[in-house]
This record gives C-alpha cells, structure tokens and sequence, in this order.
C-alpha cells in the first residue's frame, strides 16, 4: 500500500500534466488524437487519484485532508471531478485545459508538500468536525472552479473589448455563460465556505473558547469570507458587473492558496491540519 | 488489352476567376435551360453522360464522352458559344480532364473553389444538379458515382476540418460578436438605427438565426417603411426614440451617413446605467464613425466598427485558408476510392466470366462423378463444390476489384489471358 501511495504521490501531478498538455492540445488546435485521448486521459486520472484518496483514507485510517499536501490533493480531486461532471453534462471541453492545469497545479503543490508519515488526528473522528472540514475542501474546490471562469471570462472580455480576436475569441462559451457559471460557482463556494466556518465557530468555541478568533488561519477565511460575501452582494445589487466580480473571484484564489499553503505552513499551529 | 486508372472524364467551365459577371450572367442556366441542355447534348453522338453545374459564380459543364472531340465540341457550343460567343477568347474557360476534372468537381464540392472559401451553398447546389441530372435520366454509372464522391468530399470537409468554421461577411460577423457574448440569439434584442442597405444586410442573419426583437429607428419614416417591408415584425421608432430604445435592447447596429455621432458616449453612458450588469455590443458601421469612439472605454459594451468586422473576417479567412491541406487530404482519399469503385467496374465483367467458366467446370465435373456416388451424397457434394469454387474464387475476386487497395491492371489482362476469358466461347 505504501509503494502505491509514494508511486502515486509522483505520478499524479505527471498524469494531470499529460492531461493538461491533451487538452491544450484540443482548445489551441482542435488536434485530431486530443479530441480522442482528452476526456478519456482525464476520467482514467481522476479514477487513479480516487484510489489515491482511498488509499490514504486506508492506509493512515482518516479522511485525507490531516495535512496541508492532502488538504489540496482532495481540493485538486474535488475540482477534477466537478469539470469531468460539467463536461460530460454540457458537451463542453472548451474551458478543460484551464480548469485541469490547475487541477495539476494543487496537485503538484500537494505532492510536494507530502510528508511521510502524516499526524494521526484523533479530532477526525468527531462527525461535527468532519463535515466542518468537508464543507470548508468543497467550498475551496467551488472557489477554484469559479476563478477558472473568472480567469476565462476576464480573458474573452478583453479580446471582445479590444477587437482582437486571438487565442480565446471563439473558443469558449458566450462571456453570459462564463459569467453565469462563475457566480454558480460563488455561490455554491460561499454557502459551503459559510457551512464551514459556522461549524468550525462552534466546535472551536467549545474546545478553544475565544482563543481561536486570534488564530491568523481563522483570520484570514474570515477575510476570505467577507471578500466572497462582498462580490456576491455587489453583484446582487447590480453594482458590479461581470468584470469586477471575476477579478474578485481570482483575489479570492489567491487568498484561499495563502491561507491553505503559507498560513498553515508558517503561521499556525492550532489549524495545522487545512 | 489495357484498362485506363480513371474515367474518361471532361469538364469546360467559366468562374468567376474568368469572367465577369457581365458574362456569366448570360451563360447561367436555370432549371428548364439546363433540362434541356442536358437532354440535347445526351441526344448528340458523342456524350454518354453529362451533369451541369449553374451557379453565380460558375457554370460548368461535366460529360462523359463516347467520343472525346465531339462531346468537346457540343458541350462548349451548346453551353457556351451559342450564348455568348466571347467565351472563345483565351482564359475565359477551364478545361480540365479525366482525373484533373475528378479533383476540381470535388474541390468545388467542398468549397476550395468558391469566391469567398469554403462558401457552404455550393454543397447544396451540387447535390441540386445532380438531382436535376438524375431527373433527365443524363448522369449514368460514372458521374453518379463521381457526384457521391464529390458530395462525400464536401460534407466530410465541413465536418472534419474547419473550411466554413467562422464568419465572412459583415452581417455574419456581426452574429459571430454577438455569439461571444450572449447565450442564445433568441434572447437578443436588436435596434438598428439607419435603416438602408447596410442595416437590412446585417438584419437579414440576426432574424434568420432568430433575434428575439427588432427595432428600427430612422431618419427618414419612407426608408423605415421600406425596411418593414422586408422585416415585417420590425418595430419603428422616430429617430429620437433611438436613445430610450438603446437601454433596453442587447445590439445596436449603427449606420447612418450621418457626420456626426449619433451615439455620443455620454448617451450611452446613461444607457448603461440603466443596463446594470447586461453587456452592451454596439456596431458602428457609419463611414464617418456615428458612434464616439471614446464610449468603447464604457464598462460592459462591446464597441465594433467596420475595421474590427474587416479584422475579424481577415482573421476567419486565414483560418479558413489553414484548413486547405486537411480539404485536399480529403480530396486525395475520396479520389482513391473513386478511382478503385472505377477499376472495379472495368473488374465485374471479367470477374463474372471467371464465375461463370468456373461453375461450367464444376457442372461439367459434377455430372461425370454423380453416376459413381450413392443417391443420398448428391445434396452434398453439390454444396461442397459450390464452396469450394466460391472460396476458391473470393480472394482473386477481391483482388481483381482492387478493394483491398492492391489492384494492378496488369492482373486483369494476365487473368483473361490466363482462363481465356476474352472470348466467351472458350469462357
């Protein structure tokens, strides 16, 4: 089991990169063995990186998300799944070579930050705690998502805007669409993302009392939150448009990657687990 | 006796690379002319086949002969010189041959030929001949085939490559920009302000690919009234209606040839105020610009003039012209198969014979041998040798054909010379 897990801890980011470079193959030119190979490569990678997640759930007896590396590989697997499920809904593989390179990139900073043996937490056995670390990963898997969006969206909009009909002109859905499931996927990350801290508020608050709410992992979701809550709002009051939200939904990824990679590296040790 | 590789096949034609419009005008043959062509050249001594190709940009005729100069000479005066005799000058026409006339059906076909690349009606104006020539009994083994050759060649040209992918004219251009930015054309809604032949050109593929509403606001009420004629669920509105009318609709298409801006971006400012988050594409195609161009800056609208469409269109062309090998690729395989179904056809006649000298043998043999058998073997010795001379025979067959990609034509002579096949006595 684990020359599996060490196997795997190499060859995942190395499969997603070959997905990636497939599908990069498909979106700049249409290459005939990419429209054959992409979706087939990325379900195959993503059923290896399902063992993966079960291999280590066996292996250490605990839900994978103990340490930061497992944290984004779950994220990463979460986020390859909520794609290869729109793809096969909508038909839709314009938008896989963004969505799948970011997948590679959680994953590669996963693997990296692997560690041998991984804390055994006795904390991962209270129910209350692990739907708080569930809805926090889905909700951080939702952010992705929508900054994949929002990254496409900022980009079709400046070529339309400029008359330069380049690399995304053409390729992608309408920016309607973009928009539309970018916020989906906002909302879908802020009620999650919500779900989490109410849950870790409450569970911190009986074991921790007030000591947690100086915590700076804490502070920083916190910050995270309110940036979500405030796009969402912004944008459900018809004062931001589609450009502010996207460039708020990527301001939101690049907290999210701080919060999960350098705040628990660096800065805390009461949330040294996500 | 040797087999030719291809059909005899020509083709004399005139395009739009040869001839003005002047001319070819008055060589355009419509459905009763080319009826009746068609019908006089099969009446003439020298063509087996023939299938005329009429369209704006081309006229084209493609025979068959029995007698090559003489189905020259009456397909070029009967299509051509009758009507108008300047064709004779040289360069007006195109004549190609046999396997040259195979490849330029097919690369009409898939639209390798047309004025603007990879123009998609010529698919459906080929496969429209041909019914014609079908009808009138002038398209025999060959050309029916060469035509679902052809017609094969252009449909997997659009379907395999992207040789129609894009927009190339103004108004589908405009349909293009709006794609990128709405989710559906039934949801948009269209105001055009100038109502002339710029506007109607541009309507025409926003209604066609179903525009939700349509508003035109014009100057002049007798130009809008003939713009309704055309676009009867079109809207009027007065000229100064224009501005109120912007902050509800989706695309406004701007051209009128008036000097000065008739959207000032302040106008539009206060339209999109209004817009909150809905996107705004505005095409100026007035020349003076009737749109100020600073209101490109406005947050959420899209503004375009006729030199980003031009951009656009350049663009699609380029790509459409990076797709021309992967056409001819094509081309080069549907060539193959017509030219094997071809030597396939010279193959039958012989093949038959080998069948049918083979089964003289085995009936010939079978008679002399029942006599020495008991009554009950006969039924299966009679299947036996059946199988027998048919699996001996199905592998030479499948060569003969050449369906396995290996023909030579030498075999065919080396088999008749081989069995005697060449005269049915000995067969």
């Amino acid at each position: 089991m684990q020359t599996f897990l060490d196997a795997a801890t190499i060859l995942l980011p190395l499969a997603y990169l070959l997905v990636a470079v497939d599908y990069g193959f498909l979106f700049f030119a249409a290459h005939p063995v990419a429209v054959r190979t992409a979706t087939p490569a990325l379900r195959g990678t993503v059923a290896f990186h399902l063992a993966y997640l079960v291999g280590l759930s066996v292996r250490f007896g605990q839900f994978p998300a103990a340490t930061v590396s497992q944290a984004l590989s779950v994220v990463a697997f979460a986020v390859a799944v909520v794609y290869a499920f729109v793809e096969w809904q909508g038909r839709e593989r314009s938008t896989g070579f963004w969505m799948v390179s970011l997948v590679f990139f959680f994953q590669l900073l996963g693997s990296v930050l692997t560690r041998p043996n991984p804390p055994f937490r006795e904390i991962f056995h209270d129910p209350f705690f692990a739907t708080h670390v569930s809805l926090a990963l889905l909700g951080y898997a939702a952010f992705v998502v929508a900054a994949v969006y929002a990254f496409l969206f900022l980009q079709l909009y400046r070529e339309l805007k400029a008359g330069r009909f380049s690399t995304f002109y053409g390729k992608l859905p309408p920016l309607e669409v973009l928009e539309r499931m970018m916020i989906g996927a906002l909302s879908v990350g802020f009620v999650t993302l919500t779900g989490a801290v109410v849950t870790g508020a409450f569970w911190a608050e009986s074991l921790y009392h007030d000591a947690w709410l100086r915590d700076p992992k804490i502070l920083v979701t916190l910050a995270t939150w309110v940036l979500y809550a405030a796009a969402l709002l912004l944008r459900r009051l018809r004062r931001w448009q589609g450009r502010q939200t996207a460039l708020a939904s990527l301001a939101g990824l690049c907290a999210i990657l701080f919060s999960l990679v350098a705040v628990n590296l660096f800065f805390t040790d009461f949330h040294g687990f996500l | 006796m040797s087999s030719p590789q291809e059909p005899s096949l020509l083709v004399i034609g005139t395009d739009f690379r040869c001839s003005p419009i002047e001319l070819r005008e008055r060589v355009a043959f419509n459905k009763e002319s080319t009826e009746d062509l068609l019908v006089h050249l099969l009446a003439g001594s020298g063509v087996a086949e023939a299938y005329l190709l009429s369209t704006c940009n081309r006229t084209e005729v493609y025979v068959q002969p029995r007698d090559e100069d003489e189905a020259y000479r009456s397909a070029l005066e009967m299509v051509f010189l009758k009507r108008v005799p300047e064709m004779e000058r040289p360069g007006r026409l195109y004549v190609k041959r046999n396997g040259e006339a195979v490849r330029h059906l097919m690369g009409v076909a898939s639209g390798l030929e047309s004025m603007v690349l990879g123009e998609p009606e010529i698919l459906g104006q080929v496969k429209a001949a041909s019914s014609l020539a079908e009808a009138v009994g002038a398209e025999g083994p060959v050309l029916r085939r060469l035509l679902r050759s052809a017609v094969s060649a252009g449909k997997r040209a659009r379907q395999e490559t992207g040789i129609t992918a894009g927009a190339v004219s103004i108004g589908y251009a405009v349909v293009e920009l709006a794609r990128n930015i709405f989710s559906g054309m039934e949801e948009c809604r269209v105001l055009l302000i100038g109502a002339g032949e710029i506007a109607r050109s541009v309507a025409r593929p926003l209604v066609e690919r179903g525009a939700r509403e349509l508003k035109v606001a014009n100057r002049g009420m007798e130009r809008a009234l003939g713009f309704q004629q055309e676009f009867p669920n079109a809207e009027l509105l007065s000229f100064e209606e224009r501005l109120a009318a912007v902050s509800t609709a989706d695309l406004v298409i701007v051209s009128t040839g008036a000097d000065e801006p008739v959207l000032t971006r302040r106008n539009l400012q206060e339209a999109m105020a209004g817009r909150k988050t809905q996107p705004l594409l505005v095409v100026d195609l007035g020349v003076p610009r009737n749109v100020e161009p600073s209101a490109g800056r406005i947050g959420n609208l899209f503004l375009h003039t006729i030199d980003s469409l031009d951009h656009l269109i350049q663009r699609n062309l380029k790509l459409r012209k990076e797709e021309v090998p992967r056409v001819e690729e094509i081309i080069d395989q549907e060539m193959a198969h017509f030219r094997t179904w071809f030597r396939g056809l010279d193959a039958e006649p012989l093949i038959a014979r080998l069948q049918k000298q083979a089964e003289r043998v085995r009936q010939q043999e079978l008679a002399q041998a029942l006599p020495h058998f008991p009554a009950e073997t006969h039924e299966e010795l009679e299947r036996l040798t059946r199988s027998l001379v048919r699996k001996i025979l199905h592998h030479p067959s499948t060569r003969l054909r050449g369906r396995d990609g290996t023909q030579d034509l030498s075999r065919l002579d080396l088999v008749r010379e081989l069995f005697r096949l060449d005269d049915d006595d000995n067969a």
